[in-house]
Order: C-alpha cells, then structure tokens, then sequence
C-alpha cells in the first residue's frame, strides 16, 4: 500500500460519500419537520437518469437543472399524500421508490431512449442516442491547497458538487439550529399542534422540506451519476438511498455529523473495491457491503432508549401526520 | 366599558353533537371574564374557535368593534389573542426562549439570543417570575410552565388571553400566584377569559361569570350579583345530590397494605417517593390531590403496568409489589384507567373484543390455542344488558359508543364474573367519571359502592374533593409521591385539605 | 378539511371532507378495481408520450390471464409473492411494519439450499426427508430474520421499519457471499450458481409441475394465517397489541412474547416463499434470485385489505404482471421496467381509493348539503 494507494481511496471515499451526505442532507431536514420520506431511492435514481439524458443531449448545468426540477415534481407527490392526505408515510414512500425505479427503466431503455433524445436534441449525432455514458463532471482543484501530501488531494481535488456538499451542510447546520427558520422546522418535527397554535403553518412547512428533500435525493442521484460514475445500468442506485435514509439515523439528525457518517459509508464502500482489487480477501466485499446496514441496525438499538433520544434530538412527531380537527 | 371581543351566533357541529348551539359572548377591557360549565359545555369548543382552530359553522366574530375572520391562530395572533392550552403547548427538549419566540419575525433571522433572553427575563420579572430563558423546559415545574405559556402570549402583545382550565396542575399556593398576575395583567387592560369547572374559582378571580350547559349560553352574571347556589343551578340544570345513599358497616379489618412504596415516573424523576397506605376490607379509600402529585404512578404500580424501586404492597397478607399484570389480574385486581378511550379500550375492536380483553384467555372462552366464539358471544349479550351499555349488538366498533357507555362497557369487563369464581378484590378506579355527564357518573359511583359492600376494597383517585367526600370512606391526600395524611370526610376543613394539598400540612392521625 | 371554492360562480357552494364511519364492502371492492383501472389509465397515457406502444403492452398482459400456460405461469410467480403476503398479513394486524419479506425470502432461500447441498455434499438426509426438511428450514429461517426486529421493537422499541427494510440488504449480500463462494457449483464453469436441485428437492417431485405443490404450500399457508387471526389466542392478541401496544399490556398480554411469536411466523411463511423460488421457479440458487418479490407482497398485502383469501387472486394478478414483464422485455422490446411503473401507480392509485374509502366529500350549498 503506497502513499499513492492512500491518497486514491481517501479522495474516492470522499467521492462516493459525497453521494450519502447530499441526500441525507435533505433528508434530514424532511425528517426534523416530521415527514420520513422513504421515496428517497426512487428520487434519486430518477435523478441519476435524467442526469445521464440531459448530459447526454445537453449539458451538465442543464442536466443538474433538469435534475432538481424533477426531484421537487416526485417530492411534491409525497408531500401531497402524506402531509395533506394524511397517507402513511411508508407505504407512500415505499410507492414512490417503485415509481422511480419503474419510470428511471422505462425512460433510459434503449429504444425509448433514442426517441426522447432525438426529441430533446434533433441534431444529436447517431453514437450518441445509443451510448451507455456520459461525460464526467471535471474535477477542480484548489490551488495551494490540493498540494498538501495525503489530505490534499483527499479535500481539494474534487468536482464542483462535492465542495457544493460541504459548503451546503455547513450552511444548513447553521440554519437548522442558530436561526428562526430552523426553530420553526425543529418545533413542527416535536410538537405540530403547539406550532400551529404560535401562527406556523405546520402544513407549508413540511412541504418546503420535503421539497428539499426530494431536491437533493435527486440532486445526489445527478451527482452519482455524472460526477462519480458515468455509466448506465438498470437500477444503477442499488439501493444508495436507503443508505442516505440509514446515514440519517447514524447522523442523529445533524447535518455536520452526517459528513462524518458519509464518509464512514463511503470509505467502507471503496474499501470493497478497492481490497478486492489488491486481491485481499475475495469474500470481504460481501461483508464490506454489509457493514453500513449493520452500523445503522446498531445505531438505532442505541438511540432507542427514551433519554438518549430526548439529549440528541429525534424528532418526537417523525412520521406521525398532523391534523387540527382531530 | 370598551368591548375587545364579540362573538354572535356561533354554531360549531361535529358528528353527533352540536358542540355550540347559537352563541353569543363579550370581553372588556381589564376585564376577567369565566367561562363555567361541566366538562363536555362546549366552552374549549368555543374558545378554539376564537383562536382559528376550529372553523364555525356559522356567526360573527367582532374584535375591537370590527368584523373579523379567523381561519387560523396566524389571524388570531395577528389581533392581538392569545391561549393558554389545558395541556401545555410546550416543547420539553427546546430552551424556554426557543418556546416563546417560535414563529416570532422580529427575533432576527439569526436570532439574537442575548437581546430576547433580557427581554423575557425582564418581563418575567415584571409579574413577580423567576423564568430562565436558556434552560430547557423539562427542567421546570408545572407552574413555570405556565409561566412560560404566559410569557409567550404576553411577549406577543396580546389584548385578549384565553386562559383553559388553567388551575388544575397547580397547587392551590400555585394558584393563588397566578391570580395575582392575572389581576395584575387586567390592570394594564388586557381582558381575560377564564375557562373553569370549578365554581369557586370563578368567583373568587372574575368581574363576570358566563355558564355554558350542553352548548348553550345559559346566563351571564357580575361576580359580586351571584352565588354559588345559582350558579350551581344553571351549570347543572338541577340541584346536585350531595348525598349517595352509602348505608353501610364500616370495616376495622385491613385488607391491603402499602408500606414504603417508592417508583420512578416516565420523566425518569421519582414519582412516587414513600407512599404508606391501608385499605381495608369493603372499603373505599379515596386519594386526592393536585394532577401529577404520583397518583396515576400509584394506580399503576398497584395494577402492575410501572416497576417500583421500594416497598411492598400485600393483599390480604401477600407480597404482590412488581407482579406482571396478568399475575395481579387472576389474584383479583381490577383496574378502571383513566382517559378510557387512550388506555382502556381498544377502540377499533369490537365491543365484544373489549370486554374480553382479559377474559379471553380462560375456559370455557378457548382452548389451548382457539377461541370460543360461541361461548364469548353468549356472554358478552348477557353482560351488556347487566351493565346498561346501549349498542345496536356486540360486534360494532367500541369507539361509536358514547363516553359513558365506553365507561359502563369497562366497569362490565373490570367487575363481572366473566370468569367462574373470579371476584374483583381490589379495585383501582383512577379518575372514573371524568368527562362524563352527571348520571353516567352517578351509575359509576353507585355501581363502585355497590361491590364495596360486596367484600371489595376501593382505591378511588379523583381530582374532584366534593365527590370524594361523596362517594368515599376515607380519603387521602397526596403531595409529591408522599401521603400527607388521611381523614374521614367531613373530619377536616376544606381550608386544610387546600393546605395538605399544598404540601403545607401533614396529618398523623387517621 | 374544508375547501372552500372562491370564485364568483361558486360563492355559495363549500366542499368538505368528511369521515367516513362505514362503508359496504361492495363500495370498498369498487372503489379498489376503480383505482386500479385508473393506474392503468394514468400509466398507459405516461407511457404512450413516452412512445411506448401501450396497447400492444396492455393485451399482452391481458393475455397472460385469457391463455392456460401463461396462467400457470403466473400463479407460479404468485406462489412466492402471495406466501410472503400472507407472511405480512399478520405482521401487519399486530401494527409490526415488515418491509422485510424481501430478506426474509432471501434467508428462505439460503435455509433450502443449505439443506440440498447438505445431502448433495455430505449425504446427511435421506432423499424423502429432503423436501420436508426443507420446508421446515426454510421456515425457520425466514422467522429467525423476523424475529430480531420484533424482539428489538418488543423489548427496546427499536422502530422495525428501518430494521427491516435494513436487513434485507444483509441477507442478499449474505447470499451474494455464498454463492460467489463457497457454495458456487465447482462443476458450475464459474457462473455464481449452486449445484442444480435433485428432482426430490423440488416441487415438482408432485404432479409433475411445480405449480401444484406450490398451491398447495399456498393454500395451506392461506387457511393457517385465517385461523390464527379469526379464531385463535394469539390472532386476538395481536388484534389487540396492532389497537395499542398500552391497551395490550393493561389486559395482561405478554406482548413480547405475542409480538415475537408473530413476528416468527410472519417471517417464516414469507421464508417460505423464498423456498418455493429456488426449489419452484429456478431449481437451484443464483444471487438476487428474488425480483422484488417481498416488496410486491406489501402491494398485495394491502391491496387485499388484510383478508388472507383475497391475497391469493392479488398475488395471481400481480404475479401475472411479473409474467407479462419478462414477455414484453424478451419479444416486444417493450421495457420491463414498464411493469414495475404499472405496479407502482397502481400503489398509488389503491392509497387514493382508501382515501376515498375513509372520507366523504359533502358540498354544502347554501346550508343544503349533497353528498357524494
């Protein structure tokens, strides 16, 4: 294992972490309003989707747009469902990951493919309607800063939506728990009845954040895809937003501390690889794989202890729809 | 005098029951105004609507003299009202200032934590409180509560405060605190409306007295023009019986013994600290005190539902304490929760399901693995007509009955021999006719009197002192998880029971 | 819920919302075909801007229930599916969320296999033990993965949503483990696949096709889940824990002991779907042998609104659905995708009508009101 060897798997744990933190980010959000949403998975691989039509046709900056448009569209079915209609959250969720896997299949089969490309870009050149990637965002390098030995490529050399990601938690920390718009999201998520008494509006809160949510399933789906690993397959996700939904337990609901958990996932994700390649254990990636779901099992037995919960803060009100006229 | 509010012609319906039937109703400045009536009058009902909870069906509502719609407590706030919930509308694990200034605009969009916090410990100071605005609010009493719930209506300005039975956590020194800021906030013109069961206190605190029965306004009084007698009248629409015909020897034998009894509550606090009881046999021992003082956390530990940490409780000689529920069931227990519909039942089974909660598991009800279908129907017909519980048949969904059959539907599953040979012993009735009208109380009291004379021993919780002199033998007092002393009734004056109740006064003697 | 229409035209006329208390069950099958013909709707309009050719699509699905074979074929799909359904059926009735039939079928699969490879490699079961024993293994299997999330929610209140949903993602890369390992068939070329079932280890050993013993495995499966939730002690206490887990522990009901006992058989009846795919459909293991199966069997869970006669017809239709997928893919060049959209939009459409199944609309015009 050289200093080279070390260098590539932190700078690809970043990588493939940066996938966890920026879903999770939303997430966390829609789960401190009370709203778990479950549809995460499906959102994201629409997004990963899109992304890869919209490269392929366009551009990246349209594709990343097109993107997001489309994570707002499938959070706003689930807002609808469950913050209005009052639906349980996981089965509406549950609908919502088979729609996007459904829907990602139909839209990026072959034949269909061709006709929505052909729609989008009449003047597309023949290889590019059968192509099976896209062009990777570029990475940019932090001057000065990328040079340090180890660490600098790990934290400068990255793509514009990894340092986005970064930037995104920090802020979204500060809103969550310095600000008024974070007290109101916080006190929807414990007790919806006694915001509503004080004038919040319980119901346009929770749709604002699982907008959010469902904005940056979709973004993360865009950013695996284009900015870590440009090539299509059926269920390309793999399950990464269950993940991000894991990552969400194991961050207690703390944006800074899901930075940590992500790239906790995402070096456990590299390392399966990247073992494999140097020919160390050919049964540790199954276990690798693993691993994630297992450190959330045990996050969620240690958390469930009622005063453990009440100091980090699980949101008392998760999943439970909130109606004034009963 | 200046009129703030005007409400004419309210109507709000739910299904089934017309909750306010064609109400009107006014509030002046600097003044208190009660809002007295039983539970179920209509009078929560009616002040949710003037803070937007609920839309009315019909009638207008005027503030300062203009017509006004409020369809949410956004509008409410925004004209200056503010509400005191029953239960508290707080948040346990946010800081006090994050409780008052929640949905405030003018905190800063990054709030700025050191200008709020002087401004509310500052007007806290101003009616005599000692708030911490940086502590979190499962560290404060009851009473601070409420002081925060205050604050965060006064520190919004308001003109109107709706306060919903705002003395029922607090200890009677609790209260009398309260009422001198009250007093003090009515000076400085903002006009009070007090809801209240409670006759008493709506003559001792407010200028004017409106009473609510069934929905209606029944009249609207000066405090100094009535008296208790009238105001009795109209709330209950006929003289209340005072007397429940006990008729019955009293007991010297002890039957159950609770010795040094100590238990966490569910905020992790002790809750109950060294209860010592006796109850004896054909006995009903009252217990009463201000909501929250370890009551409820007793009726548990006896019904075997919470752990205790200490002590021992014998029935006719033998330790039970810290038996599992079914274990206390089969020696003889019974336990009548309180809130039915939460604990009590399981309202989307049947009522056959319900009242076979317990029994099901015993011949000739089932077998080993399969249950008797035939046998539990047959049965359950003949305890339904026993127990008065009126329903079309038995496989219709509890929760379509009314609160005083699901009462009756429960005494029925607590008190009947479903089982051959099974005899309630104990009986732990904790809070029973709350929220029911007058003659489903009635039935519930005298059914509980009934099988006192019948060998069983009564543990009565209640928050209402008139019907524990009432219904009970001896009574008890409970503060802070600690007996303070038990009488007969009539032994002690209201005055000191006030003060037991206060933590003021202790009583030796029995 | 009040919607109030604002427009001039409308000024008189108020929608409301309003609970339903009951309804006939005539109304509640309406309005579920209801739903599903408008997720067809809906879909077949999707798909056709998408240029899919929709009514080719469509009569091949039909076809699959009007042609004998394809219809065999399809209930062999629904073996597995209805299986894990009835599984959820009765996690569902003690209020337990099991997103986890998925993983419990995959520990079914790993449990039967085990056993065939047990005889093929070490000859320790008598061949007419095989296929019992493997039913037994499968079960016990699948239940064991259930039961550890219904301890943790009984005893610790961990929430089983996640736990679940977490633990079928261990059991496939168990699976993929094994079968890119040591359980790969050395005679196999390489391919991740175990050794080909003997005919006793399948069920077609009876009658020939698997279809029968698997209607069966399923129809006895069927009849025990009605039993235990109509007539027996532990179906009335877990109706009771489903009401109130409080309620439950007030009437004396050891409800960690109901809950785990549910959870094992909720998990073994889903495990035994696992079974009825390696030793039904495929006839030996392969990494993700389960399309999803145990996330379609809460589809059908619900759609059959917890009634476990009604599963059995809602697991044909979407087994059906699985037959008409793989159709589509091989000879029209129709994406299979297509089918998991269908599903999905019927989910959808199904929790609308229980929407409307719950609640009235009442337009109250100027105080008289009409309902709908």
């Amino acid at each position: 294992m050289s200093i080279e060897w070390i260098e590539q798997v932190l700078q690809l744990t970043v990588q493939m972490g940066t996938v966890y933190l920026i879903a999770s980010l939303g997430e966390i959000y829609a789960e401190r309003s009370g709203v778990l949403n479950l549809g995460l998975e499906g959102i994201m691989i629409m997004g990963a989707a899109i992304s890869f039509i919209f490269t392929v046709a366009y551009n990246h900056l349209i594709a990343i747009l097109v993107a997001a448009v489309v994570g707002i569209l499938m959070s706003l079915i689930l807002a609808v469902m469950t913050v209005h209609l009052r639906l349980n959250q996981v089965i509406v969720g549950l609908a919502l990951t088979l729609l996007g896997i459904g829907l990602s299949g139909v839209i990026t089969s072959p034949g269909i493919r061709e006709k929505i490309l052909l729609t989008l870009n009449p003047n597309l050149p023949e290889k590019m309607l059968t192509i099976q990637q896209a062009e990777k965002l570029l990475e940019i390098p932090i001057p000065l800063l990328s040079q340090i030995p180890i660490l600098g490529r790990a934290l400068f050399n990255h793509n514009v939506l990894v340092y986005f990601s970064l930037i995104t938690a920090f802020s979204m920390w500060f809103i969550l728990f310095k600000t008024r718009a974070g007290l109101v999201i916080r006190s929807v998520g414990e007790n919806p009845s006694m915001a509503d008494t004080l004038g919040v509006n319980v119901f346009l809160v929770r749709y604002i954040t699982v907008i959010i949510s469902g904005l940056f399933a979709s973004l993360a789906g865009a950013y695996f895809f284009i900015g870590f690993h440009p090539f299509w397959r059926e269920g390309v996700t793999a399950g990464r937003g269950f993940i991000a939904i894991a990552l969400v337990i194991l961050a207690t609901w703390n944006p800074l501390r899901a930075i940590l958990g992500a790239y906790l996932f995402g070096g456990i994700e590299t390392l399966q690889y990247r073992l494999q390649l140097l020919g160390l254990g050919a049964q540790s990636p199954y276990f690798l794989a693993m691993l994630p779901y297992i450190i959330t099992i045990i996050a969620l037995i240690l958390i469930s202890t009622e005063s453990l919960r009440k100091k980090i803060g699980a949101p008392a009100s998760l999943g439970i729809p909130y109606s004034r006229e009963e | 005098m200046e009129e703030l509010l005007h409400l004419k012609g309210i109507v709000k319906k739910f299904p089934g029951v017309v909750a306010n039937d064609n109400v009107d109703f006014t509030l002046r400045k600097g003044e208190i105004h009660a809002l007295l009536g039983e539970n179920g009058a209509g009078k929560t009902t009616l002040m949710n609507i003037v803070y937007g909870l609920y839309k009315p069906d019909a009638g207008e509502i005027y503030v300062e003299g203009k017509r006004v719609e409020i369809r949410s407590p956004r509008d409410a706030i925004k004209l200056g009202i503010g509400m005191v919930h029953q239960n508290f509308k707080l948040i346990p694990s946010h800081t006090v200032m994050e409780n008052i200034i929640l949905g405030l605009k003018d905190v800063g969009f990054v709030i700025n934590r050191k200008k709020v916090g002087e401004e509310i410990r500052k007007l806290s100071e101003q009616y005599g409180w000692r708030i911490d605005p940086y502590v979190y609010v499962w560290q404060l009493s009851a009473g601070e509560k409420q002081q925060v719930e205050l604050l965060k209506i006064l520190y919004r300005k308001a003109k109107i405060l709706i306060l919903d039975e705002p003395t029922s956590v607090l200890t009677p020194q609790e209260c009398r605190n309260l009422f001198h800021a009250l007093r003090k906030m009515a000076e400085e013109g903002i006009g009070i409306i007090f809801i209240t069961h409670k006759l008493e206190e709506a003559l001792s605190i407010s200028d004017r007295i409106t009473v609510m029965r069934k929905g209606k306004i029944v009249a609207t009084k000066n405090a100094w023009e009535t008296s208790i007698e009238e105001l009795t009248n109209y709330m209950i629409g006929r003289p209340v019986l005072f007397k429940l015909d006990k008729n019955k020897t009293d007991s010297s034998e002890d039957f159950i013994l609770i010795r040094n009894l100590k238990a966490y509550g569910d905020t992790g606090a002790l809750a109950l600290k060294n209860v010592n009881l006796t109850i004896r046999k054909n006995e009903i021992l009252g217990i009463i005190g201000v909501t929250g003082n370890g009551q409820q956390e007793l009726a548990e530990v006896l019904a075997g539902l919470r752990k205790a940490i200490d002590g021992q409780v014998l029935i006719d000689g033998m330790n039970i304490l810290n038996y599992s529920p079914l274990k206390l069931i089969e020696l003889g227990v019974a336990y009548i929760p309180p809130e039915p519909i939460k604990y009590g039942i399981a309202p989307n089974l049947t009522i056959r399901d319900n009242l076979f909660l317990k029994a099901y598991r015993y011949k000739p009800y089932s077998s080993r693995i399969f249950i008797n279908l035939r046998e539990v129907e047959k049965k359950a017909e003949e305890i339904i007509r026993r127990f008065n519980v009126v329903c079309p048949n038995t496989s219709i969904k509890a929760r379509s009955l009314s609160g005083g059959n699901i009462q009756r539907l429960i005494l029925a599953r607590e008190l009947s021999e479903l089982i051959n040979g099974w005899k309630p012993r104990f009986i732990i009735a904790a809070y029973p006719t709350k929220g029911l009208d007058i003659s489903a109380a009635e039935f519930v009291n005298r059914t509980l009197i009934d099988y006192s004379k019948t060998g069983s021993s009564i543990l009565y919780i209640t928050e209402d002192i008139e019907e524990a002199m009432m219904v009970c033998d001896r009574i008890a007092v409970m503060y802070d998880g600690r007996i303070m002393g038990v009488f007969k009734p009539g032994e002690v004056s209201i005055e000191k029971i006030g003060l037991m109740m206060a933590g003021a006064e202790t009583l030796t003697t029995s | 819920m009040v919607i109030k229409l604002s427009s001039r035209f409308f000024k008189q006329y108020t929608v409301k919302i309003e609970k339903r208390l009951e309804y006939s069950r005539k109304f509640a099958i309406l309005t579920t075909i209801t739903s599903i013909l408008i997720a067809f709707g809906v879909a077949g309009i999707a798909l056709s801007i998408l240029g899919v050719d929709v009514v080719v699509a469509y009569t091949q699905v039909l076809t699959v229930f009007t042609k004998l074979p394809l219809l065999i074929e399809a209930i062999k799909y629904a073996i597995p599916i209805g299986l894990a359904a009835l599984g959820l059926n009765i996690a569902f009735r003690m209020n337990f969320w099991n997103i986890g039939a998925e993983g419990q079928i995959y520990m079914g699969m790993f449990a039967s296999t085990g056993i065939v490879l047990l005889h093929v490699y070490y000859g320790l079961i008598p061949e007419y033990l095989v296929l019992i024993t493997m039913i037994v293994a499968s079960f016990i299997a699948g239940g064991a993965w259930c039961t550890l999330p219904a301890i943790l929610k009984a005893k610790m209140k961990v929430n089983e949503i996640l736990t679940t949903l977490m633990m079928n993602y261990v059991a496939i890369y168990f699976i993929d483990f094994l079968i890119y390992g040591p359980w790969r068939d050395p005679k196999g070329y390489g391919f991740p696949l175990s050794v080909p079932f003997p005919s006793y280890a399948k069920l077609t050993i009876l009658f020939g096709d698997s279809v029968y013993l698997g209607s069966i495995l399923l129809l006895t499966m069927a009849m025990v889940v009605f039993l235990i939730l109509k007539y027996s002690k532990l179906g009335f206490e877990l109706r009771v824990i489903g009401e109130s887990l409080e309620t439950a522990r007030y009437a004396g009901i050891n409800f960690v002991k109901a809950i785990t006992l549910g959870g094992f058989i909720s998990g073994g009846i889903a495990g035994l779907g696992g079974l009825a795919i390696v030793s039904g459909i495929i006839g030996r293991l392969r990494p993700r042998a389960s399309a999803g199966y145990g996330y379609t069997a809460i589809i059908v869970t619900l759609l059959s609104a917890l009634n476990p006669w009604l599963i059995i017809p809602t697991s044909i239709f979407f087994g059906g659905l699985f037959v008409a997928g793989n159709m589509l893919q091989a000879t029209l060049n129709i994406p299979g995708a297509t089918i998991d959209m269908l599903q999905a939009l019927i989910f959808l459409f199904l929790l609308f009508g229980e929407l409307i199944k719950r609640y009235k609309l009442r337009i109250v015009v100027r105080g008289v009101s009409v309902e709908h």
